[in-house]
């Protein structure tokens, strides 16, 4: 130990110094731990976790539009499988209804139709009708000329009767 | 001035003219502890604590330039312990090992300002005459508290201190002694028992240069302080020396400084970077048991 002391002596290592010098150490350490080690650290790590937080954010952000893209692309979709269904059952309720009214059309024509016949024919018939009684009403005073004797009311009704036979025929 | 320079033979280098111990401001009674490098370390002391205080006062998220300055020393001095100690143990080593890289780079770098070790009492030709600028002072005022021994290795066994109360912390007292003297390497069976004693001795000298360790450490930065401020003297003095003229040896002053001027500025990150990394190294080797096997 004295060899050791007198290396330390000699390289002016003295107990009181040594002690002085330690204790600076010593409050240099106390001043950094008290002023910079806890507000630094604490402040850096404030940083750091609203960083984390940032970036936390930024992913569910991200994550969040991403999902919103998705439920966006699902409804587009959607939506155009409901406007193509639309469409085609607009397409098909309007060939539907142009069936529908050309059946209706074509049925009121055929009815327009049947009912001109009807009329045509019970025109005609009232037409041979009265043909039937003038040209009667003719036979009867042709008759009666050629005859020369007045015809009863049976003989006018028989001779209609005929009449209306032969044109009948 | 030629001739002067040729005539090597003839010139006397004083190239330790700085004193290898500190010098008291008196000689006898309570303040004779207080030395010029103590007094170096009390005003290092005090810039630190204003530099701090500056930064730290008012700490915002968004921070001011000086907050912005000391958040960086620190965030860098941090990440830097937490890459050798690793992250467990990084909380626990980190305040000793910023205070040593702070104060030992900041006591570094104040060895560098003008009027260390020039300023002093009992200027040469003086009697005893206060701020001998003219001459070299027998009682520099300032002398670089690192080129002390005493500070060195203060910090050196402050250092040894909280390496002993870390490693028993995390690796406790039979870790430690296992770490120390057990074999290594996965040996079983009768291999491992013939190899107990050479672990035994290896583990003998693991403890001597734990002991040896405060030594290493104080003495390294010691002699490289000490060396550059002496050779920082001598190209000062290296006009005188030459017997060069008053205004030729004015400028030889600064043309002969000026560059281990800036090799002394990188000298002193250097030592402070390695005195740190040196006691994050040894903590790191003491704790990190984890991936051993014994």
């Amino acid at each position: 130990m004295g060899e050791i002391g007198k290396v330390l002596s000699g390289l002016g290592v003295y107990w009181t110094n040594f002690i002085a010098q330690v204790i600076i150490f010593l409050i240099v350490y106390m001043i950094l731990k008290k002023f910079a080690f806890g507000p630094i650290m604490a402040i850096l790590e404030e940083r750091r976790k609203r960083i984390e937080e940032t970036e936390a954010d930024r992913e569910k952000i991200k994550a969040q539009l991403a999902d919103s893209e998705t439920v966006a692309q699902a409804k587009i979709d959607e939506a155009n499988e409901t406007a193509a269904r639309l469409i085609a059952e607009a397409k098909e309720s309007a060939a539907a209804l142009a069936e529908r009214e050309k059946s209706r059309a074509t049925q009121e024509a055929q009815d327009i139709i049947a009912k001109a016949n009807e009329a045509t024919r019970l025109e005609r018939e009232q037409q041979l009708a009265g043909l039937k009684k003038d040209f009667g009403r003719l036979v009867i005073n042709a008759t009666g000329k050629v005859t020369g004797k007045v015809l009863t009311s049976e003989d006018q009704d028989k001779i209609n009767q005929e009449t209306a036979a032969e044109l009948a025929n | 001035m030629l001739s002067s320079i040729g005539d090597l033979s003839n010139v006397t280098f004083h190239l330790a003219a700085v004193p290898i111990s500190a010098q008291p401001f008196v000689q006898t009674g309570f303040l004779s502890f207080l030395t010029n490098s103590i007094f170096v370390a009390l005003i290092v002391m005090t810039v630190i604590f204003l530099l701090v205080r500056a930064g730290t006062k008012r700490p915002t998220l968004i921070p001011s330039p000086m907050q912005n300055g000391v958040e960086f020393l620190f965030d860098f001095v941090y990440n830097q312990v937490e890459q050798v100690v690793g992250p467990k143990v990084a909380p626990r080593a980190f305040p000793l090992l910023c205070t040593i890289f702070v104060y030992v780079l900041f006591a570094n770098w104040f060895g560098l300002l003008p009027g260390v070790g020039t300023i002093g009492f009992g200027a040469e030709g003086t009697q005893m005459g206060f701020f001998g600028l003219s001459q070299e002072p027998e009682t520099p005022l300032l002398r670089p508290a690192t080129a002390d021994m005493n500070l060195t290795l203060g910090i050196a066994v402050c250092s040894l201190v909280v390496w002993f109360y870390i490693t028993m912390r995390e690796a406790g007292p039979i870790e430690f002694l296992k770490h120390m003297f057990a074999p290594k390497g996965g040996l079983t069976g009768f291999l491992k028992w013939a190899l107990v004693p050479i672990f035994l001795f290896v583990g003998l000298i693991e403890v001597v240069s734990i002991i040896f360790r405060p030594a290493t450490l104080s003495l390294r930065l010691f002699g490289n302080v000490f060396a550059g401020e002496s050779l920082l003297h001598a190209m000062q003095t290296l006009g005188d020396q030459f017997g060069l003229g008053t205004v030729a040896s004015f400028i030889s002053k600064i043309v002969f400084t000026l560059p281990f001027f800036f090799l002394e500025i990188l000298v002193g990150v250097l030592q402070a970077t390695v005195f740190a990394l040196l006691c994050a190294v040894y903590i790191q080797l003491s704790t990190a048991h984890d991936e051993e096997d014994h």
